[in-house]
C-alpha cells in the first residue's frame, strides 16, 4: 500500500482550555481530492494547519506523505499551502512573488507559474495590495501550485469569491490538478462548493470528526428514508432525522439496501453529520 | 532569502540611507566649522585671552554638539522601533507568515537569514553615524568634552555599535512575543529607554571596580574643583575631576595628614585678601581629599566592555528569538 497523504491517530490541539480539534483518527489514500466541511469553528484551519506543520499537535500524532508536518526543508518542499484569505504581500509585485517562489522552492516550475499568470490575466508589475479577492486567492493558488508540491492544501480558497467566481476558480483547479497530479485538501463550510470536486469527504464539527470515506463508499451506504421508519435492517443507524407535521425525513447508514428508500445525495449526508452534533441526544431518537 | 529580505527592506532602507546621507553632510561641514575655530581661536589665540577663547567655543558649540549626540543615541532606538519590531509582526498581522513558513525553507533559516542581514545594516549604519560624529566632535570633546559623560561615551566611538545591534533584537525578540506592530514599537521604545537611562546612571559605573585615591589639596587640585567651601564638620571640596576621569564623588571632606578635619578657624589663618598667597598657604597645612573615579585611560576599556556587554545581550535575544520561533502555536 501507498504512504497515506494523511495520517492521524487520536490528534488533538487546544488552545488553553478551548478545544479546537479532538480525538482526530484519520487515513487519507494518495492521490485524492479531499473535501474538508464543517461549520465555520469547527476545526478545519486547525487541522490543516496542523498537516502543513504551521501549528504543532498538544496530543496524538500526525504524518503527512510518511513524514512529521514541516519537519525541514525537504518535508516543506513537498507541501502547498494557500491559507484563508489567501495572504500575499500588498507591497510586492506579482511578478516579485513569482521571484519569491523561484528563490525559496527547489523544484520551482516557473514556465508553469507565468502560463498561469499569463491565463489569469494578471499584470506581472501590479503590486498584490491592489489586486481583487479572486485574484489574490489564484496568485496564492498560483505560487503554492509552481512550487511543485506532492500534497496541496487550500484552506477555504472560495470563501472570498462571488458564486461566478467560485464555480470558475474550482473548476480551473480541477484541469490544473488533473494537470499536475498532485493531492488536494479543501475546506469550506458549504458541501455546495466542493460537492462537485471532492472524491474523499471529511466532516468536521464540534472539534470532531463526524465523517470520513471515499465519496463513492459514503454514497453506497447513506439512505434517505421518508415516512414512517418501522422496519429498518438490523445495523442500520439513523444518522439525523427531521420532524414536521406531515412526516419525517432520515438520513440513515446501513451496509445493507433499504428497501423502498432512495439513496442520499452527498449535501444531505454532509449537513445530517454536521447537524447531529447541534442538537441534543434526546432529537436524535 | 536574501533577495527577500533586502527587497522587503527596501523602502527602510530608503529612508535610512536620505536620513544618514543628511546628517553626514551637516557632521562633516559642523566638522570642518569646528576645526577651522579650533585652529584660528584656540590654538593661535593671545594668551591674555585665552579663557575667555575657550569659553566662546564652548559656547558655539556645546548645543549642537550635544543635540547631534542625542540624535545619535536615538538611532538605535530608531532601528529597534522600526526596523526590529515589525520583521516578524507584519508578517503575523498581514497573515504572510503562513505564505513565507510555507516556502520550502525553515523558519530558521527564514529568521538567520533576516537576523544577519539588518543586524549587520544596523551595526554598519550606527557605526558610521558615530565615526563621523567621533570625528567631527573631536576637537570639542579634545577640549571641552566630558569623554565619560552620559550623552558623549554612548555617542562615540564603539558602543553605539552595540547598542544598534541590541535595539534590533530587542525590537524583534518583543514583536516575536507581543505579535502586534503597535504594541512591540511602544514596548521596545520603552525598554531600550530605560536602559539607556539606567546606563549611565547605575550600571556603567560598576563595569570596573573604581579606584579611590587621596588627593593632595593644592593649587592644582583647587583650580580643577567647582567650589570649596565649610560647613559644620569642616572643609568641603565640590566637583573636583582629575583630568579626563569620571569622578564618581561630588563632594569630599578636606583632611589633615592625620585624618581629622580641616575646621573654619584653622582656614581663618590663611585669611589673606591675596589669592595667590592665601592658596599657597592652605597648600602648606598639607590637607587631602578622599576622592573616587574611574582613571582616563580606562576609556577604550570601558568602551570595549559596554560594546561586548550589549553584544552579548544579542546574542542570548537572538537564542531565544530563534527558541521562540520554533515554537508552533
Amino acid at each position: 500500500m501507498w504512504t497515506a497523504t494523511i495520517e492521524t491517530e487520536r490528534l488533538g490541539k487546544r488552545y488553553g482550555r478551548t478545544t479546537a480539534l479532538t480525538d482526530c483518527t484519520l487515513r487519507i489514500p494518495a492521490g485524492r481530492i479531499v473535501g474538508l466541511v464543517g461549520p465555520n469553528g469547527a476545526g478545519k484551519s486547525t487541522l490543516l494547519g496542523l498537516t502543513c506543520g504551521l501549528i504543532a499537535p498538544t496530543s496524538g500524532s500526525i504524518a503527512v506523505l510518511g513524514n512529521r508536518p514541516a519537519a525541514g526543508a525537504a518535508q516543506l518542499a513537498r507541501v502547498g499551502f494557500v491559507a484563508q484569505d489567501a495572504p500575499v504581500y500588498s507591497g510586492l509585485s506579482v511578478a516579485d512573488h513569482l521571484r519569491l517562489g523561484a528563490r525559496l522552492n527547489p523544484r520551482w516550475d516557473m514556465p508553469l507559474a507565468q502560463r498561469r499568470i499569463k491565463q489569469l490575466g494578471l499584470n506581472p508589475a501590479q503590486k498584490a495590495g491592489r489586486l481583487s479577492g479572486g485574484q489574490r486567492a489564484q496568485l496564492a493558488l498560483t505560487v503554492a501550485a509552481a512550487k511543485r508540491a506532492e500534497l496541496l492544501i487550500l484552506d477555504e480558497p472560495v470563501a472570498a469569491l462571488d458564486p461566478l467566481a467560485r464555480g470558475a476558480f474550482l473548476r480551473d483547479l480541477l484541469d490544473f490538478v488533473a494537470e499536475l497530479g498532485v493531492s488536494v485538501v479543501l475546506s469550506s463550510h458549504l458541501l455546495g462548493d466542493l460537492e462537485r470536486v471532492c472524491d474523499h469527504l471529511i466532516v468536521l464539527a464540534a472539534a470532531r470528526v463526524q465523517l470520513a470515506g471515499d465519496v463513492a463508499d459514503l454514497l453506497a451506504v447513506h439512505y434517505r428514508v421518508t415516512g414512517t421508519r418501522a422496519d429498518l435492517p438490523a445495523g442500520a443507524e439513523i444518522v439525523h432525522a427531521e420532524h414536521n407535521a406531515r412526516a419525517s425525513t432520515a438520513i440513515v447508514r446501513s451496509t445493507g439496501p433499504i428497501p423502498g428508500a432512495e439513496h442520499a445525495d452527498l449535501e444531505d449526508i454532509g449537513l445530517a453529520y454536521m447537524t447531529r452534533t447541534t442538537e441534543p441526544l434526546e432529537a436524535q431518537r | 532569502m536574501i533577495w527577500l529580505t533586502l527587497r522587503q527592506f527596501r523602502t527602510q532602507a530608503v529612508a535610512a540611507l536620505a536620513a544618514l546621507t543628511a546628517l553626514a553632510i551637516y557632521l562633516v561641514i559642523l566638522g570642518y566649522q569646528i576645526r577651522h575655530a579650533y585652529t584660528t581661536d584656540i590654538v593661535g589665540c593671545a594668551p591674555a585671552s585665552c579663557t575667555s577663547a575657550r569659553h566662546d567655543f564652548a559656547e558655539a558649540y556645546e548645543l549642537q554638539v550635544t543635540l547631534i549626540g542625542a540624535v545619535l543615541l536615538g538611532v538605535p532606538a530608531l532601528i529597534g522601533v522600526f526596523w526590529g519590531a515589525p520583521l516578524v509582526t507584519r508578517e503575523f498581522e498581514e497573515k504572510t507568515d503562513r505564505l513565507i513558513w510555507n516556502q520550502s525553507i525553515t523558519r530558521t533559516r527564514w529568521l538567520a537569514v533576516k537576523l544577519t542581514l539588518l543586524t549587520v545594516i544596523s551595526m554598519t549604519v550606527t557605526g558610521l553615524y558615530s565615526l563621523l560624529l567621533t570625528w567631527s566632535a573631536s576637537r570639542y570633546d579634545q577640549l571641552i568634552g566630558d569623554r565619560f559623560g552620559a550623552l558623549t561615551f554612548a555617542s562615540r566611538n564603539i558602543t553605539p555599535i552595540g547598542y544598534a545591534a541590541f535595539a534590533f533584537l530587542l525590537g524583534t525578540v518583543i514583536g516575536l512575543l507581543v505579535r502586534r506592530t503597535l504594541p512591540a514599537m511602544a514596548l521596545a521604545l520603552a525598554l531600550f529607554t530605560m536602559i539607556q537611562i539606567l546606563m549611565p546612571t547605575a550600571l556603567r559605573q560598576h563595569l570596573m571596580p573604581p579606584v579611590t585615591s587621596s588627593v593632595q589639596l593644592d593649587a592644582e587640585a583647587i583650580s580643577r574643583a567647582d567650589f570649596m567651601g565649610f560647613d559644620e564638620s569642616g572643609a568641603r571640596i565640590d566637583g573636583y575631576t582629575m583630568p579626563g576621569a569620571w569622578s564618581l564623588t561630588s563632594s569630599s571632606q578636606v583632611l589633615h595628614a592625620d585624618g581629622t578635619p580641616f575646621t573654619t578657624e584653622q582656614a581663618e589663618q590663611c585669611r589673606q585678601s591675596d589669592q595667590q598667597a592665601r592658596m599657597e598657604c592652605t597648600a602648606k597645612q598639607n590637607l587631602h581629599f578622599s576622592y573616587t573615579y574611574q582613571p582616563a585611560d580606562r576609556y577604550w576599556r570601558f568602551q570595549w566592555i559596554e560594546l561586548s556587554a550589549f553584544l552579548g545581550l544579542t546574542m542570548l535575544l537572538t537564542g531565544f528569538g530563534f527558541w521562540r520561533i520554533r515554537a508552533r502555536h
